[in-house]
């Protein structure tokens, strides 16, 4: 409707480019300096815990680490091992803070605009609601993506500063190339970001139905530590293979395995597609039906 | 359609797609139809089992335990739930057993038995004596063993005792097996219902053991495959190197057997499905300091977890599970078995 009326009367082009949308959409989201002080911190933190473990130089007698949380007793493996930093500390951090981030994306993109007024420019825009969607899932996508192949990286460096390059051994103790290595890593960070984009597809969803940008933030943050409860009890064991944060802790450490078993990865990679699309397809239903 | 409502039910149909897939995850995958085999005597079977070599395979092993035993204060309980094993075929192996976050390795290249604890960053290294058959795949390796050899043993020892049946078939690992049924006989007096053991139809190994006791449906012990691929294994796979950093202990295969003789002492008493070992503990061992972090001696650790008895053969303390029964006197004397406790009682009496 609003599109036949521009295009009738505009004689410019009556979409707009979609590149120059997701171009435009990735400007403002790095312009935000909230998500740079986000992006920053996340980056620091693998150096922060690298230098820490190296200091406290004695990871302490095994099964000494802090419980049987898989990011714990990875970590316990990380000093002296290039390897094991990076992905430990992504491991460390998905409990909590990268599905933050990534709720913290998912806010701004729709219930943000929404308090500031500016959603409505998009929705009066000669842009289809579906278009409208794809742009900012792209652009809570590439923050996800962005943090963890960030801390991935400076997670790496960290670990080759201070352990060396002789040291990039997995689990069952091979030592591999750096090739090899860094394609573990990207493994992991790539994993990681799928489940991340599965998270922001929640936040989408939420973000889409409301207005203030906090109760996406916090409803997304109830909803992991719910379900991390909820997978601490063994009489719901029926149930946890549906939480979306059941292999969270124990998928990574598969990936530093070799040969790598395949099993938890995948059945978390398709637990994340089934979030990503049950929470794309919400924010689909309530971006189309909501009035301009 | 209008466009909204045509948007509304891509939305649902998006919806239900991600629900059903979520649904496919949560719900086991079902057991599927016994498979059609030719019939097979359960002699044919044992002898195709017993001939059978290991062939090159990669698989899954994972072991339910249920077996019932006593929780010790500040030991962490016996978890061990899946490893990987690959083999070769000619000798060599690799069993990966996942602990949490670390992981156990052990490599079998030939000459050399490595054993890496990712944990600690160690690597033990025992020279492996082929002549006397027998490899020691260390205390984690003895235990999970693979199904192949655990089976085969189990059915050498046990035909004198037993009825030995082909009780149908079955799918294990998504396999086609013949699953042949060990119950002692009427006279043996044992903890024990039956033994099963899945064979598969093609290579005759054994894919499954799982143990039944009187009384219970669910076997008390599993072990058996998941998941299995038959096929060449990179060679790879079959080398270990230490990493660097690692800590790497020598083990001599002489010491570690005179360490094993000096731990126990003693014989079996008794044949088939009731044999009882009876023996001599090491002098001072009660005494000893007991794992765990209560700083407690064993003696003190036995009074938590077992119930004192007493009979003709002194008294001590019995620790009874699903599928056995142990008995510690107090003057260092132990029986176990899987037998009720007074099977015991008269084998401690008899000597």
């Amino acid at each position: 409707m609003t599109t036949q009326v521009l295009a009738g009367t505009g004689s410019r082009a009556p979409h707009a480019p979609t590149v120059r949308l997701l171009r435009a959409e990735l400007h403002w989201i790095f312009h935000r300096p909230r998500t740079l002080v986000v992006l920053g911190l996340l980056a620091v933190l693998p150096v922060i815990v690298g230098v820490a473990l190296t200091l406290a130089d004695s990871p302490g007698p095994p099964g000494d680490g802090p419980g049987g949380e898989g990011g714990g007793s990875l970590l316990a493996s990380a000093a002296g091992n290039a390897l094991v930093l990076p992905v430990g500390t992504l491991a460390m951090t998905l409990a909590l803070l990268l599905p933050l981030a990534a709720a913290m994306a998912g806010a701004d993109a729709l219930a943000g605009e929404s308090a500031h007024g500016t959603l409505r420019g998009w929705l009066l825009a000669p842009v289809s609601r579906g278009k409208l969607l794809l742009v900012k899932a792209f652009g809570v996508a590439t923050v996800a993506a962005t943090a963890a192949f960030t801390m991935a990286l400076t997670g790496m460096l960290t670990g080759l500063v201070i352990n060396g390059g002789g040291t990039l051994f997995t689990l069952s103790g091979t030592t591999l190339s750096f090739p090899a290595a860094i394609g573990k890593v990207a493994v992991a960070a790539a994993w990681v970001s799928l489940q991340l984009w599965a998270v922001g597809a929640v936040a989408l969803a939420i973000s889409a139905w409301t207005e203030h940008p906090m109760l996406v933030v916090a409803s997304v943050l109830a909803g992991i530590v719910l379900f991390s409860v909820l997978g601490l009890l063994d009489a719901l064991s029926w149930l946890h293979p549906v939480l979306l944060n059941d292999s969270w802790q124990i998928a990574l450490a598969d990936v530093l395995r070799d040969p790598m078993p395949l099993d938890t990865l995948g059945e978390g990679a398709l637990r994340a597609a089934c979030y990503l699309a049950i929470g794309l397809s919400v924010a689909y239903a309530r971006l189309t039906t909501k009035d301009g | 359609m209008n466009p909204k409502r045509k948007a509304v039910s891509i939305a649902a149909a998006g919806t239900a797609l991600g629900v059903a897939g979520l649904a496919a995850i949560a719900v086991p995958a079902g057991a599927g139809e016994a498979p059609e085999l030719p019939p097979v005597s359960a002699e044919s079977l044992v002898e195709s089992v017993l001939r059978a070599d290991a062939p090159a395979l990669s698989g899954t092993v994972e072991v339910d335990n249920d077996l019932g035993l006593p929780a010790v204060p500040g030991v962490p309980a016996l978890d061990l739930e899946s490893a990987r094993v690959y083999s070769d075929g000619e000798g060599r192996s690799r069993l990966a057993l996942e602990d949490g976050a670390s992981e156990h390795t052990i490599v079998l290249d030939g000459n050399t038995l490595w054993n890496y604890d990712s944990a600690t960053n160690t690597v033990t290294r025992s020279p492996v004596d082929r002549a006397h058959g027998e490899r020691p795949l260390g205390p984690e390796g003895e235990r999970m063993a693979d199904p192949t050899r655990l089976a085969a043993e189990f059915l050498r020892t046990v035909r004198e005792s037993s009825t030995v049946t082909v009780d149908g078939t079955a799918r294990v690992a998504d396999r086609a097996v013949y699953e042949l049924v060990l119950t002692p006989k009427p006279a043996e007096r044992t903890l024990l219902r039956e033994v099963r053991v899945a064979v598969d139809s093609e290579s005759r190994l054994p894919l499954r053991l799982s143990v039944h006791t009187n009384g219970t449906t669910e076997p008390a012990l599993r072990i058996g495959f998941s998941d299995i691929d038959f096929g060449a294994q990179p060679a790879e796979l079959f080398r270990f190197t230490p990493p660097e950093g690692a800590t790497v202990e020598q083990e001599q295969q002489p010491q570690r057997e005179d360490h094993m003789r000096d731990e126990v002492a003693g014989d079996v008493v008794g044949e088939g499905w009731d044999a009882v070992f009876v023996g001599q503990l090491p002098a001072g061992l009660l005494d000893r300091q007991a794992p765990g972090e209560r700083g407690e001696n064993v003696r003190g650790l036995l009074g938590q977890v077992g119930t004192p008895v007493s009979g003709e053969f002194g008294s001590g303390h019995a620790i009874t599970t699903k599928v056995g029964t142990a008995l510690v006197t107090d003057d260092g004397r132990v029986a176990f078995g899987a037998v009720p406790q007074q099977v015991l009682t008269e084998a401690l009496g008899t000597r």
